[in-house]
């Protein structure tokens, strides 16, 4: 048997947290303490680990001992993860466990929120991302993201793409430009539909194609990895379908993390998946692993849809 | 964690209801196959030339089980997109529904023989020759169907380590009848389908472990097909 008799405990214990954690919370407050980091929680930490295989020999990315804040309130507890270099990691899980607000702790993308605290170690590459002197443009340029929505600018179709290149300096000149614009299209596979209205609105494009749209503007600046928060959410099983295929073909160049909600999305597109519980990282594996063979009964919990 | 509780408690009911539906058809299905191998032995050792006659026609029932049972299968498979032991249990499923059938078809043979033999006025005593093997294998059959509906691992490796004394009695059956033979040549037509149903009774046991390994994929996700069976312990310990 792969679940072993502490992983049960451990599921069970989620429950009696869930309680405890609002008693705990309102302890907190009555001494007015402004630490949301109390003895208690430093101990609950401990007493999970991830089962299945968090780190990988060649990472992209590290995380290592991840805790977010909102306020008091604690959104990810103790999770260490590497991202693999030109793989495609796949973050699920019921909603509010935590898989966006991780995402969002690799390019920084929290920092915005102020009363968002993120605490642990972040590396790009070996370099630390949350150092003094990063700067958060350029982590954002080197680590892409496509949002749930597709939010192109609203300009034309050259401009939406154009815009990353020409802040970070990447063109020389107008015909270098061109170059990047069509590549950028032709890679998240647009260019052929919208090379004759370059110069249209990219809002009057089709939401599929504004979202391939958007991941064109984030390939233009070249990043290396690209995080995805459910960007097919918002598009038809077509438009879905070529965003997967397109990101099948983009892990050739790019590492990419991907927050889904589909779990079919993620068993298709994904060669690692990881399984997020409130604020949890319960598991990490292969994707073919994870859904014929979850070793935690909350993975399998999720993914069988037995949450009730 | 509880294998037994393992179709209910889905957030949609109704998945609950066709995976319920999907086992107890399975269900009816071995328990039918079963009392075919049962009627099958009893017609053989008794001479019982009606009831071989019913078990040789018998098959039909099953067969259309069979097919009810894929239908449903791949009902699951397109509209529910099972995953981990959901997927496996449909998984197991269409492959025990493809033994089960498979030990129709032997008792259904047995039938036939045995309504030749009862038919057959020279017919002998050695038609009960088998009837010890062919319990052993009965209660093989009814151990692993009850392994499946308890999805109970240890039970279904127990059945698997009793096909061994099936084998050697087999063997030495061949050998029994094989004397015989030699010693009355008159008989050979007859001691040849008495053996035929000892080697059919014999596959019953085959398909019989073949179900108590699907009863470990789909509880465990160990696939223990072509393996020892110290190879199917030792991995379950593990």
């Amino acid at each position: 048997m792969l679940v072993t008799e502490a992983d049960y405990l451990l599921a069970a214990g989620e429950k009696k947290m869930k309680s405890s954690e609002s008693k705990g919370a309102a302890a907190t407050r009555e001494v007015g303490n402004k630490r949301s980091l109390d003895i208690r929680e430093h101990v609950e930490q401990d007493d999970y680990r991830t089962i299945g295989s968090p780190f990988v020999d060649d990472a992209k990315m590290t995380a290592r001992n991840v805790n977010v804040f909102y306020d008091e309130k604690q959104a990810i507890t103790n999770v260490s993860l590497d991202i693999g270099r030109n793989e495609v990691i796949a973050m699920i899980g019921p909603s509010g466990c935590g898989k966006s607000t991780f995402l969002r702790t690799l390019n920084r993308m929290n920092d915005i929120i102020p009363s968002c605290r993120v605490q642990g170690e972040f590396a790009l590459d070996g370099e630390d991302i949350y150092g003094e002197e990063q700067d958060t443009v350029l982590l954002r340029a080197r680590v892409g993201m496509v949002f749930q929505k597709p939010n192109p600018f609203p300009k034309s179709i050259y401009e939406n793409v154009a815009y990353g290149p020409r802040i970070h300096g990447l063109a020389h000149n107008k015909s270098e430009m061109d170059e990047i614009v069509e590549d950028s299209l032709r890679r998240a596979s647009l260019f052929e539909e919208v090379k004759e209205q370059l110069d249209k609105p990219g809002t009057g494009l089709s939401g599929g194609q504004q979202q391939r749209l958007c991941i064109a503007r984030a390939i233009a600046v070249s990043p290396e990895v690209i995080l995805m928060d459910e960007p097919c959410s918002a598009l038809d099983p077509i438009a879905t379908a070529r965003i997967e295929e397109l990101i099948d073909e983009l892990k050739e160049n790019y590492t990419i993390a991907i927050v889904t909600h589909s779990m079919q999305q993620a068993a298709r597109v994904s060669q690692r998946t990881a399984y997020f519980h409130m604020g949890k990282l319960i598991e990490v594996g292969d994707t073919k692993q994870i859904f014929t063979m979850p070793a935690h009964q909350l993975t399998e919990n999720y993914i069988t849809g037995r949450f009730g | 964690m509880d294998k037994s509780q393992h179709t209910d408690q889905h957030t949609s009911q109704r998945f609950d209801a066709e995976l319920e539906a999907l086992r107890s058809s399975v269900l009816t299905m071995g328990g039918l196959v079963e009392r075919q191998c049962r009627q099958a032995l009893e017609a053989l050792s008794k001479g019982d030339g009606e009831l071989a006659g019913i078990v040789a026609r018998s098959d039909r029932e099953v067969n259309s089980l069979e097919l009810q049972i894929s239908a449903q299968c791949t009902d699951i498979l397109a509209l529910r997109q099972p995953a981990a032991r959901d997927l496996r249990t449909v998984i197991a499923i269409i492959r025990l529904v493809a033994n089960l059938e498979r030990i129709g078809d032997e008792a259904a043979k047995i039938g036939r023989k045995a309504l030749k033999l009862a038919d057959d006025a020279g017919r002998n005593s050695y038609c009960s020759e088998p009837q010890h093997m062919g319990e052993g294998v009965c209660s093989m059959l009814r151990g692993a169907l009850d392994a499946f509906a308890r999805l109970d691992v240890d039970a279904a490796i127990e059945v698997i380590a009793r096909d061994k004394e099936i084998d050697r009695e087999f063997k030495s059956l061949n050998r029994l009848l094989m004397t015989h033979m030699m010693e009355q040549p008159q008989r050979v037509k007859n001691l040849l389908r008495i053996n035929s149903c000892a080697r059919a009774l014999e596959r019953v046991g085959d398909h019989a472990v073949n179900l108590c390994e699907e009863v470990i994929y789909l509880v465990e996700g160990n696939d223990v097909r072509h393996l020892s069976l110290d190879e199917v312990r030792r991995r379950h310990g593990s």
